[in-house]
């Protein structure tokens, strides 16, 4: 009987610890809405369920909330503003700093725009955003707005694992450019090229020998040249004066990078980064 | 208050006046100030400019004497039209030039008497050796051109050549610059500083030669160059023995202006060496004066070997006294590809694994 017991006493704990983990565990984004809001109606069906679905597996793995936001109007406020209160009035970030990013796209102005709050603006500095948005801009501006979407979530996964071994991606160092093969190799070849050219041009030029004298140096008598006159006359001068250019390069390298932060109506932090497509 | 003389700007070449205000001249296009000194001197620098004088006396020579003739032989090439002498014991059989045969002709004729002569120094045997070194090291070279034998028929010619003995008198003007930069907060300054250079001298220069046959190359001939003048002798027939001998067919006249042109070269190259100190110099006139330019008439010594490979005349000449060796050789194309391409992938392959250890750091 003793064991009986002991198997019921253990099937209830561990009924507690799941109803525990259910009521306050994972789910601790308290998000009214799902983490791709598509309104603007951008994604196909396919795409749409694709893109979600990886946006939550990413969200859940990192504790941080990934979100895409289509809208077709911003309804008269900037893409910032607009972005930094759809996150906070719609509940999306993990935890009490409420660890999220969200990019919001806006057809009307054609505006795209990236908040981050609490651990996002640890994860994503100002240099981290620029590297991100240069990779999705283009891909926005032709219309793949699923493929844009698609680099937005894997960039975003990369960056929250960087940031985790706490050394986020910042402006002295961004993820490696992939190794372009086909460049590298042209490149190499066309090099190689112009080297060997040179390299058969000198064996090429071992079987010519024939060459005319174009002076008769040889025939000089020696001690034969007097100099009888020598006049080293000035005549005048002209002075060129150029404005030096203005050095922007003292402004630049006093960037600590990090992020840039702002407060929004709600008075939660916010980092973030906007522009056209 | 007007000038009495033009002056020309040396700036512009416009014609300057005097401005009273600032007591200078002004040239009224370019608003460039000069001293009144700095003009009279660019005057007087000015007044040197002179024309070209390179006449040259052309009694270079003298006639044979009758019985030095009756020794030698003359050959003419049925191919090529060229005119070969030698003494009436060695025989001729094939034309130095191009590898035809030639035939006798008789007894040679001849308008001048050759001044000199430059014995052969280097035999046969040396030369053969010479030209064997000559295709070594080459990679490019077919190897068949190496292979097949043509060494035997290399041959010894004497080949004609006008020598030009002168003094040279020199006048040489520079345009020259200095230039000089610094910097203020503000702004970057270059100041270039213009001035008139003058030169002049004299030099003197002997024994131009220039090959007085028609049938050599010119530019082979002057790729065998120098030739030491001081083991030179005065021309006896019996040099010749045992070796062939041009006569010229291009004329100490017509050979003037090929001396003249080097002759003019070296002495601006030598002249402008003495300008110094400045940033830019650029020549604005010069004019040689030759002065007691005499002309004589020289054999000079050198193996010559004439081979036709795939259609093709290529003619070696080695200087008979320095053992000096030129002489264009052909390519082999397929190798050169095999080296272009080869090359081209192993440096290739090398540079690119190169590139991927630089990404990988």
């Amino acid at each position: 009987m003793r064991t009986l017991n002991q198997r019921i006493r253990t099937v209830f704990l561990v009924f507690v610890f799941f109803c525990a983990f259910f009521l306050f565990g994972i789910p601790s984004s308290a998000a009214d809405l799902p983490r791709l809001v598509d309104q603007a109606d951008l994604l196909t069906d396919s795409e749409e369920s694709a893109l979600s679905d990886r946006l939550d597996e990413i969200s859940e793995r990192h504790q941080f909330d990934v979100v895409v936001v289509t809208v077709d109007s911003l309804e008269g406020e900037t893409a910032v503003v607009y972005a930094d209160d759809f996150y906070d009035y719609n509940g999306y970030g993990f935890g009490d700093e409420r660890d999220g990013i969200l990019l919001l796209i806006s057809m009307e102005e054609r505006d795209w725009c990236i908040s981050t709050t609490g651990y996002g603006i640890t994860a994503f500095t100002d240099a981290g955003q620029a590297y991100i948005s240069e990779r999705f801009v283009t891909d926005l501006s032709v219309g793949d707005y699923a493929a844009a979407f698609t680099n937005f979530a894997v960039l975003c996964d990369a960056f929250i694992t960087q940031a985790d071994t706490g050394e986020p991606y910042d402006i002295d160092h961004l993820p490696q450019e992939p190794f372009d093969l086909v460049w590298n190799l042209a490149v190499a070849l066309i090099i190689a090229f112009v080297i060997s050219l040179i390299v058969t041009g000198i064996m090429r030029g071992q079987l010519k020998t024939v060459h005319s004298q174009s002076e008769a140096d040889n025939y000089i008598k020696q001690g034969s040249m007097h100099l009888t006159r020598k006049n080293d006359l000035y005549l005048y001068r002209h002075v060129d004066r150029r404005k030096k250019a203005e050095n922007n390069s003292s402004t630049r390298s006093g960037n600590p990078g990090g992020s840039q932060t702002h407060k929004s109506s709600s008075g939660t932090t916010h980092g973030g980064s906007s522009g056209k497509f | 208050m007007a000038a009495i003389q033009e002056y020309k700007c040396p700036c512009c070449g416009g014609a300057i006046a005097f401005d009273s205000t600032i007591q200078k001249m002004k040239c009224p296009y370019c608003d460039t100030e000069f001293k009144m000194e700095t003009l009279a001197g660019y005057d007087s620098e000015l007044r040197n400019d002179q024309a070209d004088d390179m006449r040259w006396e052309m009694a270079s020579g003298e006639a044979w004497q009758a019985d030095e003739l009756g020794g030698i032989n003359a050959y003419v090439c049925q191919s090529c039209g060229g005119e070969i002498a030698c003494d009436e014991n060695t025989a001729a059989t094939a034309c130095p030039f191009c590898g035809n045969p030639v035939v006798l002709m008789g007894q040679f004729s001849g308008e001048l008497r050759p001044d000199f002569v430059i014995p052969f120094k280097i035999d046969k045997r040396a030369a053969k050796e010479a030209l064997r070194k000559h295709y070594e090291g080459k990679r490019l070279l077919p190897k068949v051109f190496k292979d097949q034998n043509h060494i035997n028929e290399i041959k010894g010619v004497y080949v004609p050549f006008w020598l030009f003995d002168t003094a040279a008198d020199v006048q040489m003007r520079y345009k020259a610059t200095k230039v000089r930069t610094w910097s203020d907060s503000k702004y970057d300054y270059t100041e270039t500083k213009f001035y008139a250079v003058g030169r002049g001298g004299k030099l003197r220069f002997e024994h131009v030669p220039v090959d007085g046959s028609a049938k050599m190359p010119d530019d082979l001939m002057e790729s065998i160059e120098p030739f030491d003048f001081s083991e030179v002798v005065d021309f006896q027939t019996a040099y010749l023995a045992g070796y062939l001998a041009d006569k010229y067919d291009v004329d100490a006249e017509r050979s003037v202006e090929r001396a003249n042109e080097r002759i003019r070269r070296s002495a601006e190259d030598a002249f402008s060496e003495t300008v110094k100190g400045y940033t830019t110099v650029t020549k604005e006139t010069g004019s040689i004066q030759l002065q007691n330019g005499k002309v004589s008439y020289a054999l000079f010594p050198v193996w010559l070997l004439s081979t036709t490979w795939n259609g093709q005349n290529y003619l070696f000449a080695m200087n008979g006294q320095t053992g000096r060796m030129v002489g264009d050789l052909p390519l082999d194309k397929a190798a050169y590809k095999k080296w272009l391409f080869g090359l081209t992938g192993i440096l290739g392959m090398a540079l690119f694994a190169v590139s991927y250890l630089f990404w990988l750091l």
